[in-house]
């Protein structure tokens, strides 16, 4: 279980790094924390012929704040953005978050962005995207661009972003005083990466949930948005009776894999508890106790 | 921390430099190599341990600028520039025992003892940011660290024993 | 250390007072490793080693076509690439070792060089600079394969139209055995019902947090290998290595040896030695199992033959080193087939050689177990009264026998435990070994416990049926001191360590049945389900002096332990023990029994272990819960012996009757007049002098130790208390308690360590551990992503009760390593049995599995 050789590259501007990654596009992998990449390398399930690592560029290593939108930058990690007062107030939700990413010392290291360019279908981060309708920053050494959360995440460990693009940051948009959110999963066992899991949040005006958005991770190829069940519960008061409505057809519309850890009955059983639990709190952050 | 741009090829080596238990060291490696090889094999530490290599069972955990890391998930170049403790530096200069050794001395927390070291440099970390955790912060703080002698609880009495230790020597 | 808080007894106090058996003492341990001094195996890399990978089998079951080094030869850094059928030429085949009737054990070499039997076998050995090197050579060397069809599960290993892992097996079945005891066929007839079931026991493996290893250095000039190992059994491992490297025939052996007069004599001595010692074994070992593998295959013969005499030539014989192991839980127990093809090798290249096991090739084939299927019948009265047993058993061994403790042992064990401590009248036992494509089965901890689940978890069943609460089911027909019968009934011998009933009686008397009626009924307001569940056992820790009788005529030859005592010219005390300790402590225990019966402090005793040059042969080396009660029996007889030579000499230079003297922290004395003593060391100086020995043992006693008095079980009874959450299928274990009876102990600190461990493998085996192997034989747990060990957030805190039943013996300490693991999964899975009113047949029980037993999602 050690690396298979490559060639390695610091660069210390962005620009180098885009320059590299034009040059070896599809040959070249990003090194952000490595919690993800290096695994996958050691197991040698991975060959990259080039690794990038950006750990040394000064524009990726902001946690920011623009009218109200909280942006990460692509060194940021897990750890950091997990005792960022600026994060806990402009990105609850995503602070909800942190502390489920495996353990501690993986925290230390892995990048929040990282984990979202990694588009790992049952890791929490890239929900929490899809939820918070976050928009992912891309750059090529020909320009930049932006991609919403929505139009990010293709599949298994597959996303929108191009060889030659390199993801600088994430943004995710305004929180207000009448949101709610929630991170809720359950795991075989304390920091593994969940049999199923729920990033929710719901605005809630008068009384009435205004918009909600329910992503699940763990259940597909990639974090998936029910909108069957946001829509039975914007345009009404939150209760038990109504958050138990939408887990039925939380539970009715998903279509999990079965694996070794859980069968896909067992998913869909977990996602509708979940999609009570994770209402529940979300209503509860804004003082509506369910 | 403002690293200049570097690149090696396949089979170059590095230079890498650190702050090793205090010492300044220069390591000359492949990037390919693991923070823990080199901590084994060049820096001749091997109180840390590799359990699994891919970042699950924490034996190979030190602490990178304080904060714990996986040795087995990082590169030796990407420790360039940084400090690192590991199991054999925690004790004093004049042998004393840390009070983290200590307590799970005391409280003879390990069998087999090869989870030891990650189990050390967690519990040392936590004690930093948390002097006084309840049993279930211990608890959920060493969940990143796989034994399988002990069944955890002597594990644990042995960072609670060091809490106590922390709080007499005040 | 610190003001204000109490450290209790380190290794460093005398022995004044109360002495330090029964003390919790410190580990002497701890001083190297919690500084990050351990000594394992990885730790040492020579100058110049070379290291070792395997190339291994990516499918489950194929032929190899072809097999294409050249590149990988050929790459930088690389010292040479060994096929298979290259390493197999300069090694002997692995020889059946454990025959039985009815057993066919087949015989395999180190390397696979025609067909692969699991995901995993390797295939070819690369030496390269670095471990990174010799992987890059692995991906550069080309296998035809040519797929088989694979054996993945029992049902296709009974299945006789399979294709066959081994040719002159039938079909897939490598042992079909009957045992019975009383009258089966009349019990069954007179008792009033008869209930059955099937239970299901899934994969599992050891899995220690230190992976297999091997250093080979080769001595440039003598050729003589040293090899630095994991193991459990280093001179088991030493001997194997030394007959399995034998690669020249038989005859040229024989001649070399014939010619040597000296080795002549030698061996002759030795072997009517061992002949008058174990004539008795020798005439009752039963040569039916010989009879039964010859019967399929003759071959063992001629590599017996060839190995015997290769042995009987030799000049030199390798050693085995054995530093700090990081667990063990009997996966390195086995010679490991890349044990000796890293010998191999060493040898043949000149070169030391440098193999690590990681943690993707331990989840391959670094030891698994478990997979068993019992179809049990138990005749029962309608009163509760238990009649009779009758169980058919199958066990997945995997595509190899482990060598030398196979899958057969397992029938064996099981056919004397299986009726546990209750008094049945009549027991059948039908095993069958079935081999499939998957990793080698190995003992686990407790290797026979599936034996305790599949009964406790029937006498729950039957409790259910006759509407009896489980608890009173077990106390009624417990055996019982009082009514106790000279014998089970499957062989060895009873005495008042068969305190089953004790220990269930005092964890009965702990169970507030109010208190879990209220417990219960809260759960369920939360939506949770609360049971619980008992379980008892007993197992031979080492058992009576006939329990090895019972389990094969002869087969406790080699059950022994040997020891040695020795005061060097400097006063050291030294003791040597034949154990090869892998997280239970033996240095600190040894020294805590070795310094009270010499009177000193544990500082002052040395504690020698794993080093074939200086220890005694040991066939077991540490396993099987011999370490308290003979290991340590031992080290008391050896030291105790030595005192006495000591205080010979001493009463001497002071003038006094030997009978009159003490030796109290060191100090050798007339009982009562400690003033006018004499220092046990200056004894070993005055001899020293006198003798003219400057370095070297001045006192030097060896013995061999069989346990005294009637020997001994250990017993307990577990009760574990199970929430399940019935939306998630989450469990937590609010109370886990175990009462336990290993005799008098040591030192509680390490016996309630081995008690927790145990459970705490218990408790994953049932929620959290499966080895998985999917329809093809392909493993799907193959990293720690998906092989779960629990963590500090899953086992809880474990109570604990001692009872500590004294006989006469003079080492009364009984094994206590293996009992948490052979309770905690019948206990567990009767505990979630009753929290969800249902019979649990298997013993796997994740979240999902739990939410379909109870009835919220469908399977």
């Amino acid at each position: 279980m050690k690396n298979p050789p490559f060639n390695y590259h610091r660069p210390a501007t962005l620009t180098e790094a885009l320059d590299l990654l034009a040059a070896h596009g599809d040959d070249a992998k990003v090194l952000a924390g490595g919690q993800s990449l290096l695994p996958v390398m050691a197991l040698r399930l991975g060959r990259p012929d080039h690794v990038v690592d950006i750990a040394a560029i000064d524009e990726l290593k902001h946690i920011a704040t623009a009218s109200g939108a909280l942006s990460l930058g692509a060194m940021v990690r897990h750890a950091q953005a997990e005792t960022s007062p600026m994060v806990a107030e402009h990105a609850p939700v995503v602070a909800a978050a942190l502390p489920h990413v495996g353990h501690r010392a993986i925290r230390n290291r892995g990048t929040v962005v990282g984990s979202i360019a990694h588009a790992d279908a049952a890791a929490e981060m890239p929900a929490v995207c899809l939820t918070l309708g976050a928009t992912l920053h891309l750059a090529s050494a020909t320009g930049t661009r932006e991609i919403a959360a929505a139009d990010f995440f293709l599949g298994f460990f597959t996303t929108a972003a191009l060889p030659e693009e390199l993801v600088t940051s994430v943004t995710f948009p305004p929180w207000s005083a009448t949101s709610g959110g929630a991170v809720v999963e359950i795991s075989r066992r304390h920091g593994d990466y969940a049999m199923c899991g729920l990033a929710c949040a719901i605005d809630v005006a008068d009384g009435v949930i205004e918009s909600a958005a329910l992503s699940f991770f763990g259940v597909a190829s990639t974090p998936i948005r029910v909108a069957e069940a946001e829509a039975i519960v914007v345009g009404q008061r939150p209760s038990p009776a109504l958050f138990a409505q939408a887990a039925e057809v939380v539970a009715d519309v998903l279509s999990p894999d079965s694996d070794i850890h859980a069968t896909a009955n067992h998913r869909r059983q977990i996602a509708a508890v979940l999609t009570r639990r994770g209402l529940a709190q979300s209503a509860d952050q804004i003082g509506i106790p369910v | 921390m403002n690293l200049p741009s570097i690149r090696a090829a396949i089979g170059e080596t590095i230079s890498v430099t650190t702050t090793i238990n205090g010492a300044s060291r220069r390591f000359d490696v492949e990037p390919r190599r693991s923070l823990a090889d080199v901590i084994r094999d060049e820096a001749g530490l091997t109180g840390t341990h590799l359990g699994c290599e891919h970042g699950v069972c924490g034996a190979c955990t030190v602490l990178l600028d304080g904060e714990p890391v996986r040795s087995c998930l990082m590169l030796a170049v990407q420790a360039d520039g940084t400090e690192i403790t590991t199991i054999e530096g925690l004790a004093n200069a004049d042998g004393s025992l840390h009070p983290i050794q200590q307590g799970m001395y005391d409280a003879m927390s390990f069998q087999c003892a090869f989870c030891s070291p990650g189990f050390l440099m967690s519990a040392v970390a936590l004690l930093r940011d948390n002097p006084n955790p309840s049993t279930n912060e211990i608890r959920e703080e060493l969940s990143g660290n796989l034994c399988r002698c002990t069944g955890y609880q002597s594990i644990v009495e042995g960072v609670e024993t060091a809490v106590r230790i922390m709080g007499a020597q005040q | 250390m610190t003001p204000g808080y109490e450290t209790g007894p380190t290794s460093d106090r005398q022995t004044s007072g109360l002495g330090f058996v029964g003390q919790r003492v410190k580990r002497v341990e701890d001083e190297r490793f919690l500084i990050g001094k351990g000594n394992f195996v990885a730790d040492l890399t020579p100058d110049g080693v070379h290291h070792a990978a395997f190339l291994r089998s990516p499918f489950a079951h194929a032929r190899i076509l072809s097999i294409d080094v050249t590149a990988a030869a050929a790459l930088p850094g690389v010292t040479r690439v060994f096929t298979a059928a290259e390493l197999n030429a300069l090694t002997n085949p692995i020889p059946p070792f454990f025959m039985a009737d009815g057993v066919y054990t087949p015989l395999y070499s180190c390397m696979s060089e025609d067909k692969v039997r699991h995901m995993g076998d390797p295939v070819a050995l690369v030496l390269a600079e670095s471990r990174y090197v010799a992987e890059d050579a692995l991906e550069l060397i080309e296998v035809d394969y040519e797929d088989l069809q694979p054996t993945a599960t029992i049902d296709q290993g009974l299945d006789t139209s399979r294709e066959q892992l081994w040719e002159l097996a039938d079909g897939n079945v490598l042992a079909d055995t009957s045992f019975e005891f009383g009258d089966v066929d009349k019990t069954f007839a007179d008792a009033d019902r008869i209930i059955t079931r099937t239970f299901e026991c899934p994969r599992q493996t050891n899995q220690p947090m230190e992976t297999r290893g091997c250093i080979v250095l080769v001595d440039p000039d003598s050729g003589h290998l040293e090899l630095h190992n994991t193991s459990q059994a280093p001179h088991f491992l030493k001997w194997a290595i030394a007959a399995l490297l034998v690669n020249d025939g038989a005859v040229r052996n024989l001649s070399t040896f014939l010619r040597n007069k000296e080795r002549r004599k030698a061996f002759s001595s030795a072997s009517k030695e061992f002949l008058k010692t174990n004539i008795d074994k020798l005439k009752s070992s039963d040569p039916a199992g010989q009879k039964a593998q010859l019967s399929k295959d003759k071959s063992m013969l001629r590599h017996q033959a060839r190995m015997a005499m290769g042995l009987l030539a030799a000049e030199d014989y390798p050693t085995v080193k054995a530093g700090d192991i990081g667990g063990a839980f009997g996966s390195k127990g086995s010679v490991a087939r890349e044990d000796i093809a890293v010998a191999a090798a060493a040898k043949a290249t000149g070169l030391s050689v440098k193999w690590i096991e990681d943690r993707v090739e331990n989840l391959l084939d670094g030891g698994q177990a478990r997979e068993e299927r019992f179809t049990v019948s138990m005749a029962v009265d309608e009163d509760g009264t238990f009649r009779g047993l009758k169980v058919d058993a199958v066990l997945d061994q995997g595509a190899y026998p482990a060598f030398p403790i196979s899958g057969v042992a397992t029938l064996l064990f099981w056919k004397v435990y299986m009726p546990g401590p209750y008094d049945f009248g009549a027991f059948q036992l039908n095993g069958k070994i079935v081999a499939t494509n998957k990793g080698k089965v190995v003992p686990y901890r407790g290797p026979w416990a599936n034996e305790t689940f599949m009964r406790e978890r029937m006498i729950d069943v039957v409790a259910a049926e006759l509407g009896m609460d489980p608890g009173e089911l077990r106390a009624k027909n417990v055996l019982r001191e009082e009514t106790m019968p000279a014998a089970l009934l499957t062989g060895p011998t009873l005495d008042e360590t068969m305190s089953v009933a004790k220990t269930l009686d005092h964890a009965l008397s702990l169970i507030d049945n109010d208190q879990l009626a209220r417990d219960k009924a809260a759960a369920r307001e939360r939506g949770h389900r609360l049971g619980l569940g008992i379980a008892s056992y007993h197992e031979a820790a080492p058992g009576p002096p006939n329990f090895f009788e019972s389990i094969q005529p002869g087969s406790d030859m080699f059950l022994y332990e040997d020891g040695r005592a020795e005061i060097q010219a400097d006063g050291r005390i030294v003791m040597y023990t034949s154990q090869s300790p892998h997280g239970q402590s033996h240095q600190t225990t040894y020294k805590q029994v070795a310094a009270d019966e010499f009177g000193v402090s544990m500082d002052d005793v040395e504690i020698v272990w794993g080093d074939t040059d200086r220890t005694q042969f040991s066939f077991l080396g540490t396993g099987g819960s011999r370490g308290g009660p003979l290991g340590a029996g031992v080290m008391r007889v050896t030291a105790r012996e030595l005192r006495r030579q000591v205080a010979a000499v001493a009463a001497d230079m002071i003038e006094a009757s030997p009978d009159d003297i003490e030796i109290v922290d060191g100090n050798i004395h007339v009982a009562g007049v400690p003033s006018r003593g004499i220092g046990y060391r200056a004894v070993a100086a005055k001899v020293a002098r006198e003798t003219g020995i400057a370095d070297g043992p001045v006192f030097a006693e060896s013995m061999k130790y069989e346990g005294v008095g009637n020997g001994g079980w250990s017993t307990a009874t577990h009760v574990a208390w199970v929430d399940i959450d019935l939306e998630t299928g989450m469990v937590e274990i609010p109370r886990y308690l175990v009462v336990e009876d290993c005799g008098p102990i040591i030192n509680p600190g390490i016996v309630d360590g081995q008690v927790r461990g145990g459970v705490a493998q218990g408790i994953g085996a049932v929620f959290y551990e499966r080895h998985h192997y999917d329809d093809d034989a392909n493993l799907q747990s193959g990293t720690y992503m998906d092989y779960l060990i629990p963590t500090s957030m899953e086992i809880p805190d474990i109570e604990i009760e001692h009872l500590e039943t004294l006989t006469a013996g003079e080492n009364d300490a009984r094994g206590v390593g293996e009992g948490g693991m052979i309770g905690a999964p019948a206990a567990l899975t009767n505990a979630v049995s009753d929290a969800l009113g249902v019979q649990v047949l298997e013993q796997y029980l994740p979240p999902h599995r739990l939410l379909e037993l109870a009835g919220v999602i469908e399977r």
